[in-house]
């Protein structure tokens, strides 16, 4: 009994680290990767589009209802104590430091980690991963450093966006609903904040970016067992990266804002 | 030295036993056909010559370099002289004919635009596959996407070229056009093949010599003639096509036939 729980454990570890040192092992070579001939300009430029252009009207959305809500909540609770004025400030300290780069990372995730899983996932039980192989071509090279390198570069440029879409959302609530004076909303929203915060919302961003290219192409690249496993490469790609977006969030600020 | 030599090869999948020391030597310019049941390792021998699985036990030298032994850019170097056809032709869906022709030339090859251009309609031709270029994969049909990617594995100029059951799935006629295609190449190219399939007909057609894989293990490796008239129960078996003999761990109940007479 105690034997069998102790023998369940230790498999479980096992199983664990192996997860972890292969995912590790994929990224390694990936990094690798990045500066290997061919550069292949036109697949970038298409991961580019599919990351970056193509997230646009998802990100612009998801970033003005957020700052929206949020600013609907920021006033309603500073009101209690007649502190209205405060909802400005705390609202430009909640988008650029967290919820920008949070909801985009989270709805990259979504949207682009899952493809990415989906895509590389039939690509692996098709074989034409292995086709790719035997034409003398690194998968890592040719489909992950695309891929990695778009979402690196795409998230802290989206993350740009969604602030500045926060900063017009707080506008239309705040401004608009609450009556509060335009000028000094756009004063207030900068006031808690520094220039190193910016750059700590595009670090994270950049942080999460990795995180949802690498976690993808790993679970689509790992895919085995036909159309059931093509179907659960995205789902648990997409939980994955969300949940280690979240807990790199936490120490990323802890560390970042020391 | 032969080309692809074949060393007490041995692999495993858990407790599942598919290869078990086989041996087996191929010759500069001859094409050896391997046959076997479903499910006992051809594709897994394939695999490991191509270094996509790594052997247990036992090694596969190509042109005297070990595969398992070599760092992934010696062995991309030698994958560029392996052609390999999948046994779903393995296209890349998302790119056109020609691009799925063009692709190790593009990658492999300093050759301009008019260059590669030429190259892949000659590679198409050969396969009998001109004018289909723009077509994307999934407008072609089965025995369509095999000589595609046929001319996928040939646009590199290989000296080896590996078949992993080409016309399973094919109707009769186009199963006998892939046997010529096949034919076709190795008078072409002189290389040096592989052919993994199940039809007897295009076996004997193209082989110099035949290689029959049961249990894991090889047991007779020899020439069309000779293997024709092979003692062996399980070659014998093999040949008539027979559900009763050896060849079968379970063997189904006997022919209802039978069972009344």
């Amino acid at each position: 009994m105690i034997l069998s729980f102790f023998d369940k454990a230790g498999a479980g570890v096992l199983k664990g680290m192996d997860t972890a040192g292969d995912f590790a092992v994929l990224s390694g070579r990936t990094f690798a990767a990045i500066f290997k001939r061919p550069f292949d300009g036109a697949n970038l430029m298409r991961q580019f589009q599919a990351v970056g252009i193509n997230s646009l009207p998802v990100v612009l959305l998801t970033s003005l209802a957020v700052s929206m809500v949020f600013a609907v909540q920021l006033a309603y609770g500073f009101k209690q104590f007649q502190a209205g004025g405060l909802a400005a400030g705390v609202e430009g300290l909640a988008v650029v430091r967290e919820l920008a780069p949070v909801i985009t990372g989270l709805m990259l995730s979504g949207r682009v980690g899952s493809a990415m899983a989906a895509e590389l996932g039939t690509m692996q039980v098709t074989e034409q991963i292995d086709a790719l192989e035997c034409l003398a071509t690194d998968p890592i090279h040719y489909l992950f450093v695309p891929r990695f390198l778009a979402a690196a570069i795409m998230l802290p440029l989206l993350t740009a966006v969604s602030i500045v879409i926060g900063y017009w959302g707080g506008y239309l609530v705040l401004v608009g609903v609450e009556g509060q004076s335009a000028f000094v909303y756009g004063n207030e929203f900068y006031k808690l904040l520094a220039a190193r915060d910016i750059r700590i919302a595009l670090t994270k961003a950049l942080v999460f970016g990795m995180i949802i290219a690498l976690v993808g192409c790993w679970k689509g690249y790992r895919t085995s067992g036909g159309a059931e496993g093509v179907g659960n490469a995205p789902t648990s790609s997409v939980v994955t990266s969300s949940l280690w977006i979240l807990i790199s969030d936490f120490f990323l600020t802890k560390l970042l804002l020391v | 030295m032969s080309v692809i030599e074949v060393v007490n090869l041995s692999k495993a999948f858990g407790p599942k036993v598919v290869l078990s020391n086989v041996n087996l030597r191929v010759e500069e310019g001859e094409s050896l056909v391997v046959l076997g049941g479903s499910g006992t390792g051809k594709t897994v021998l394939l695999r490991n010559i191509m270094g996509l699985l790594t052997p247990d036990s036992g090694h596969v030298a190509v042109e005297g370099k070990i595969i398992a032994q070599l760092s992934r850019d010696e062995l991309f170097e030698v994958r560029q002289s392996i052609g390999m056809c999948f046994q779903m032709a393995a296209l890349f869906d998302s790119m056109t004919v020609f691009e799925n022709v063009a692709f190790g030339l593009r990658r492999h090859q300093k050759m301009n635009e008019a260059q590669i251009q030429a190259r892949v309609e000659e590679c198409l031709s050969m396969v009998g596959m001109k004018g289909t270029d723009k077509l994307k994969p999934a407008e072609l049909s089965g025995g369509m996407k095999r000589r595609v990617g046929f001319a996928r594995a040939i646009a590199l100029k290989p000296k080896i070229l590996l078949f992993d059951e080409p016309t399973t799935g094919l109707d009769p006629v186009m199963t006998d056009v892939i046997g010529r295609v096949i034919l076709d190449l190795k008078h072409e190219l002189g290389v040096t093949t592989i052919t993994i399939t199940h039809d007897l007909k295009s076996a004997f057609e193209i082989a110099d010599r035949i290689a029959l894989i049961f249990r894991g293990e090889c047991i007779a490796c020899q020439t069309p003639a000779e293997f024709k008239v092979n003692p062996h129960p399980v070659v014998q078996q093999f040949l008539r096509g027979d559900a009763d003999g050896p060849f079968l761990q379970d063997p189904p109940p006997p022919k209802r036939k039978e069972a009344r007479a």
